[in-house]
């Protein structure tokens, strides 16, 4: 006793106080007498169960990573039907809006890549960030040497661009569709005044209004004898298609298929400005009104706002539009997923001389000449093969393999507990029948057996079905053991007096099993639940991880790894397996953790004094 | 014990022929024309009414007219006198096709269960002797890292270590291609490539067979004639390996049959992953390639190999402890 309150007397120090609160550590033990006169069973489970430290980290993180997959998809929605080539597999981090400092203030032109940006300043520099690397082997940051001072780039889609002050030509990056060989009539040129690369093609114009096509011309639609060679001052590439603004201020189709893109809207005056997006192209004539064309979606592309200043010039990213006003201020719609429409408010309040857009980043440059970007920072964990970002699936799968786990637990719960605690309670004829069935189902080979379910009665289902229908199978298959428990169990607590006295009393016989019986055996079923539980989440994977289980676009944590079986994934795109098996990993860890740390709460004998 | 063990082998005659009754339903309900599919190539040789006439006589001749139940009768008499009926995609009888993927199966799954037990025998008696020590505290972590991760993860992260980063193992494969040796040389091929798997086999079984192996020895260690033992002045070592781990055998056999059940249907995603050609990467095939009649056959095998194991655990605790009366 003496030597307690001198215990207590020491002070203790804040995250002491809070580690015992959390963990339950450092309470005094008390001795077995002790222990069994003060506290009720549910009091001495919790007890044992917070004393033990490993269990209890295992139920916090449990719980974290619980709450972010509930939580999660709040925040992060999920577009079932989002794809974009044009960010595929980017490794993860957050670099693409990572202006360099040194940049600021000297920003000539900005242009901008899928995953990266090249800026060049105002004394011939190059400037690159963002994912650079298109491939293993193809990575844009090797610029070719002593190109010159540089007055103009172009990002494409995978290659670069730049032109340099004696009027020569280079072109570095992806070459498979030869968009980065320099034919020899234009590497003849001198007068050249704009250069555009876009997806697999690249387009020069000369100072004398003609304009020259290199690259993949099977995609893109360009006619080479267009009636408009020698008129041109501007053009724009869509994803396959090419634009071009006449000296009279015409907006021209210079391809020779009948499309979407050659209904140009009549124009009340003369236009100044040309932009285009993936599938769509926009104009904008002198009187400020902005038309738009072409494919026009439902990302709204078509839907700009009204503009009370007129419009001085345009920009167009990906399926989005940026605009610059002769006030210097900045206005964007179209396509926000990434924020990459919504003007931040330092670009609102600064004056703004030049706006740059590509794909999903914005760049403003202010009169000061400093950088404001915007738009698609990068991905935290990356982008899988149909560029969709990671982390979102791996939130909303989460909430897909627990769902799928917490249902087919509470199924083959149900299953179990009410064929145990039958067969247990009422013996003879009824255990023999139940007991045979339970032999049947625990002799069926599991992962086979799920898997044939899924291949036969999957075909006619539609992908919700296949949800439904594997937490059935899962369920309908993982109770056997659940169910012996149970009846071992209640074997135990039919013998005991107050079951001989509710039946003295005259109690039926179902109200004793279920009212009576079960709850004296309910901390089993838990333990048993929680560790079902987290093989319900593995064989969930493992089956989606075969292309048995839920199948996609739908995420869960096993069918994001389905297609990671292959060493250029396994080592290129570490990425697309590494997190999801880490998370899944740890997840399955801590439940069982938690159900192990539980089980030696539960029942003292395992827990050696 | 004789009639229980005929009690037991009736069960497993009904519970086979429930199982096929109702995986033979299951098959029967996906659409599908076999008949129709044979003649699909030479359709254009024939005329309309040569095609139709063809098209009948094929259908009576397959007996797809007949109902399920006929079409069952067929079948299972054909599967009792060892036909399994043939292979639609490679148009071969299965119980041929079948003989090289199960001999691999079982070659490989043997050293795995070798390895695996070498490794979790000791280690679960060492953790039990020694509970709640600092060892057998981490091992016990370990294990329950071991057997939380799925072997998908085990073999992802094994192949990007040692056969990408590293290059010490191959891939994928079972033999170097086009490789003409024999014999020994051949043989030393052939483990150069399952390498990897049996690595990973072996790694993914460790976690739940220590824990097994320990729990039955902490049991067997808590009981009174151990301390008996003790109190006659025995030394440690034939104690614990004379009269525990005698007893503590019981489960552990159990595991170890169990596990052998598990050898066909476990290696499943081990094979898959590193394409080698065994019973898990054919059954896989033919699913995926919607070649039911193999896949139904490979699945009745499954069955019977869960059956016959089953029987076998409850026969061999009689074995073992001859307290335990299996003829309840």
């Amino acid at each position: 006793m003496n030597n307690e309150t001198n215990n207590k007397k020491k002070k203790k120090s804040f995250l002491h106080l809070l580690f015992i609160n959390m963990f339950g550590t450092g309470k005094q033990k008390l001795s077995m007498l002790e222990e069994e006169q003060m506290q009720g069973p549910i009091r001495n489970i919790v007890k044992n169960f917070k004393s033990n430290k490993i269990s209890m980290t295992g139920l916090i993180v449990f719980i974290l990573i619980f709450i972010g997959v509930i939580v999660g998809p709040f925040i992060f929605k999920l577009d079932l039907s989002y794809t974009e080539t044009s960010q595929q597999n980017v490794a993860p981090g957050q670099s693409f809006l990572k202006v360099p400092k040194s940049l600021n203030g000297k920003a000539e032109q900005i242009s901008v890549g899928p995953t990266f940006s090249i800026a060049v300043t105002d004394d011939g520099q190059l400037y690159m960030w963002g994912k650079t690397k298109i491939s293993k082997t193809i990575n844009l940051k090797y610029v070719p040497k002593q190109m010159g001072k540089i007055v103009r780039v172009s990002a494409g889609y995978d290659h670069i661009l730049a032109l340099n002050e004696e009027g020569k030509l280079f072109a570095w990056g992806s070459d498979r569709q030869r968009q980065c060989a320099i034919p020899s009539d234009v590497a003849g040129l001198t007068n050249i005044v704009d250069i555009v690369a876009g997806y697999q093609c690249s387009v020069v114009l000369t100072a004398d209004g003609k304009s020259y096509f290199f690259g993949n011309s099977s995609n893109n639609d360009y006619l080479t004898a267009h009636p408009y060679q020698g008129q041109l001052t501007k053009v724009a590439i869509t994803s396959d298609a090419v634009m071009g603004l006449t000296k009279d201020g015409q907006a021209v189709y210079l391809g020779s298929q009948k499309n979407s893109y050659n209904k140009v809207p009549e124009f009340k005056s003369k236009i100044i400005d040309i932009a285009t997006t993936a599938s769509t192209m926009a104009a904008v004539d002198d009187q400020g009104q902005v038309y738009v064309w072409g494919n026009v979606s439902e990302r709204g592309e078509g839907r700009f706002p009204a503009f009370d200043e007129k419009i001085t010039s345009l920009q167009g990213g990906r399926y989005h539009y940026a605009a610059l006003t002769e006030n210097g201020n900045v206005y964007a719609w179209g396509y926000d997923n990434y924020n990459q429409a919504t003007v931040p408010d330092k670009v609102t309040d600064a004056d703004i001389k030049a706006v740059y857009t590509g794909f999903y980043q914005n760049y403003a440059i202010t009169e000061d000449g400093s950088v404001l970007p915007w738009g698609l920072k990068g991905y935290i964990l990356g982008s899988d093969e149909l560029g969709r970002d990671i982390l979102n699936r791996i939130v909303n799968g989460g909430r897909m393999s627990m769902t799928i786990g917490a249902i087919s637990v509470v199924i083959s719960t149900f299953i179990g507990v009410i064929i145990g605690s039958l067969s247990g309670f009422f013996g003879g004829k009824v255990d023999m029948v139940l007991q045979r069935v339970v032999e049947i189902v625990s002799a069926l080979p599991f992962l086979p057996f799920a898997m044939i379910l899924s291949a036969l009665l999957g075909n006619s289902l539609t992908s919700t079905q296949r949800i439904y229908l594997m937490m059935v199978v899962l369920g309908v298959l993982q109770w056997p053991s659940l169910s012996r428990l149970v009846r071992a169990q209640v074997l135990a607590a039919r013998e005991m007096e107050f079951v001989t006295a509710a039946k003295a009393v005259g109690i039926k016989s179902m109200t004793i099993v279920f009212k009576h019986i079960l709850p004296n055996v309910i901390s089993v079923i838990i333990v048993s639940a929680t560790l079902d539980f987290a093989t319900c989440m593995l064989i969930e994977a493992t089956l989606s991880y075969l292309g048995f289980g839920v199948p996609a676009p739908q995420p869960t944590w096993g069918n994001m790894l389905y297609g990671s079986n292959n060493s250029i994934v396994i080592q290129n795109f570490w990425w697309r397996w590494v997190f999801t098996s880490i998370i899944l990993g740890i997840c399955v860890i801590c439940i069982n953790l938690t159900g192990d740390g539980l089980r030696d709460a539960i029942d003292p004998k395992s827990q050696e004094r | 014990m004789i009639k229980y063990i005929s009690k037991r082998i009736m069960f497993m005659v009904f519970v086979f022929f429930i199982m096929s009754l109702v995986m033979f339903f299951l098959y029967n309900l996906i659409p599908g024309d076999p008949a129709r599919a044979e003649l699909e190539p030479i359709k254009n040789t024939l005329t309309l009414e040569e095609y139709q006439r063809r098209y009948e006589s094929l259908r009576a001749q397959m007996g797809l007219d007949d109902p399920t139940i006929v079409k069952y009768g067929k079948w299972i008499g054909g599967v009792l006198q060892g036909d399994l009926g043939n292979s639609i995609r490679y148009k071969k009888p299965v119980i041929d096709l079948v003989k090289e993927p199960m001999k691999n199966t079982i070659f490989i799954n043997i050293f795995a269960m070798m390895l695996a037990l070498g490794i979790t025998i000791p280690l679960g008696i060492i953790c039990a002797v020694k509970r709640n020590s600092l060892f057998d505290n981490s091992v016990q972590v370990g294990t329950i890292v071991g057997y939380s991760l799925p072997p998908f993860i085990i073999a992802l992260i094994s192949i990007f270590l040692f056969a990408v980063t590293l290059g010490w193992f191959p891939v994928s494969g079972m033999n170097t291609p086009n490789f003409k040796g024999t014999g020994l040389a051949f043989f030393v091929d052939r483990m150069y490539h399952l390498a990897l798997p049996l690595f990973v086999m072996t790694l993914s079984s460790l976690g739940g067979m220590t824990r097994y192996v320990r729990a039955a020895m902490i049991e067997s260690l808590r009981m009174d004639y151990i301390r008996t033992a003790r109190a006659k002045g025995l030394r440690e070592k034939v104690v614990i390996y004379s009269h525990a781990w005698r007893n503590a055998l019981l489960p552990v056999i159990t595991l170890i049959i169990g596990w052998f059940i598990n050898i066909f249907a476990g290696s499943l995603v081990v094979e898959e992953m590193f394409s080698l050609n065994g019973m898990g990467s054919f059954y896989m095939d033919a699913l995926r390639n919607q070649d039911y009649n193999i896949a139904l056959a490979v699945q009745m095998f499954y069955m019977i190999v869960a059956l016959v194991g089953n029987l076998v655990i409850d026969l061999s605790y009689g074995l073992v402890d001859p307290r335990v009366r299996v003829n309840r």
